[in-house]
């Protein structure tokens, strides 16, 4: 048997998963006045917060929302026909020239210049480093907007 | 996907009924889910006069959105998903200045003024009672208390039982992100709860 009480977070696993914890923890809580007292604390907290009331809206939320459903569309809706269209464009724009110049391709590139593709490749690199620092910022607002770095 | 947190048959009758045009399955749909969603938005919104707005959205969002659900969780998580995620727009949006804290203090002043009322009129009953009437006004505001994230996570787990499996699908935070959230909001309430409890005890 352990001798050192558990982590807090050893305290909560026991009172949610009994069965999960090892069996030193286990002998050691069940035989410690002073981790049953935690363990007690709890088990009251987590019944409690089982029985708290739950929120309920205090209006039909049904009946505000289902007269505001567009009616069904028959047949294939415009935004599916447009969606349909700009994939068959695309695929024309790409394969096209693809397949005409398909021998010339090649050798396109044959001809230019090292620093230019350097260049190119360097440009693209920082587009992405500004694009995952600008999710990154947004991710640590969102952070800061939940209060993640709240401290009671 | 395990079967606990994956679809069921029901959902997909449900969405395929959706999808053929029958609105009625749509109002079972927002039956079925729309405690789960009040809980989200009660916790997450603290304006009261914008919840409606925001429950209309987010149901509307869901229907202009049911062809692109894939099955691959259940449907009310899906539907808690973009519950989360509106309500994490409107947050965003509004930038409600909230004191640290996530609480409508008229509110809960109404609330805890009928509890007291309550409270006093239960002299009679047994201690154990007046024990637990007592807990469960120091826990809601002490729950009200926490950041609105906690209140979230917490509501969901142990009130609606939820997994951390569907937590994470609900909030789009890592497993560990979601387990060492709930155990820093256990904590803090089981110590604030205690010192609050000590205090009014003293």
């Amino acid at each position: 048997m352990t001798n050192s009480h558990p982590k807090e977070k050893e305290i909560q696993e026991y009172v949610l998963d009994r069965a999960s914890c090892p069996a030193d923890l286990i002998r050691h809580i069940e035989s410690c006045a002073a981790c049953q007292e935690e363990v007690n604390g709890y088990h009251l907290l987590f019944s409690e917060l089982k029985q708290e009331p739950a929120s309920r809206f205090d209006f039909d939320l049904t009946a505000l929302v289902i007269p505001q459903l567009p009616s069904p569309k028959t047949g294939m809706s415009t935004d599916r026909f447009i969606f349909g269209f700009l994939v068959v464009f695309a695929c024309l724009c790409i394969g096209v020239p693809v397949y005409v110049f398909w021998q010339n391709i090649l050798y396109m590139f044959s001809d230019i210049p090292v620093y230019f593709i350097y260049a190119i490749i360097g440009s693209s690199a920082v587009i992405l480093v500004i694009k995952i620092l600008g999710l990154f910022k947004k991710y640590q607002g969102q952070m800061r907007i939940l209060n993640f770095n709240y401290s009671a | 996907m395990n079967d606990t947190i994956g679809n069921n048959p029901k959902d997909k009758h449900l969405v395929d009924r959706v999808l053929r045009g029958d609105t009625r399955a749509f109002a079972i749909i927002i039956k079925n889910t729309e405690n789960l969603v009040a809980q989200i938005v009660f916790k997450m919104v603290p304006v009261a006069e914008d919840r409606k707005d925001l429950a209309q959205d987010i149901y509307l969002k869901t229907f202009h959105s049911l062809a692109g659900f894939k099955f691959q969780s259940k449907l009310s998580t899906w539907i808690a998903r973009i519950a989360y995620n509106t309500c994490l727009s409107w947050i965003e949006k509004k930038k409600p200045v909230l004191p640290g804290n996530f609480y409508e203090p008229e509110a809960w002043q109404n609330h805890s003024t009928e509890n007291q009322r309550q409270y006093s009129g239960a002299t009679n009953a047994s201690e154990s009672q007046v024990f637990h009437k007592e807990l469960t006004i120091i826990l809601k505001n002490e729950v009200d208390k926490l950041p609105a994230i906690y209140q979230t996570l917490i509501t969901l787990f142990h009130h609606e039982s939820m997994s951390y499996e569907e937590l994470t699908q609900i909030t789009g935070l890592p497993e560990g992100t979601v387990k060492s959230h709930l155990f820093r909001a256990r904590k803090m309430l089981k110590e604030n709860i205690l010192s609050k409890y000590k205090k009014e005890a003293l």
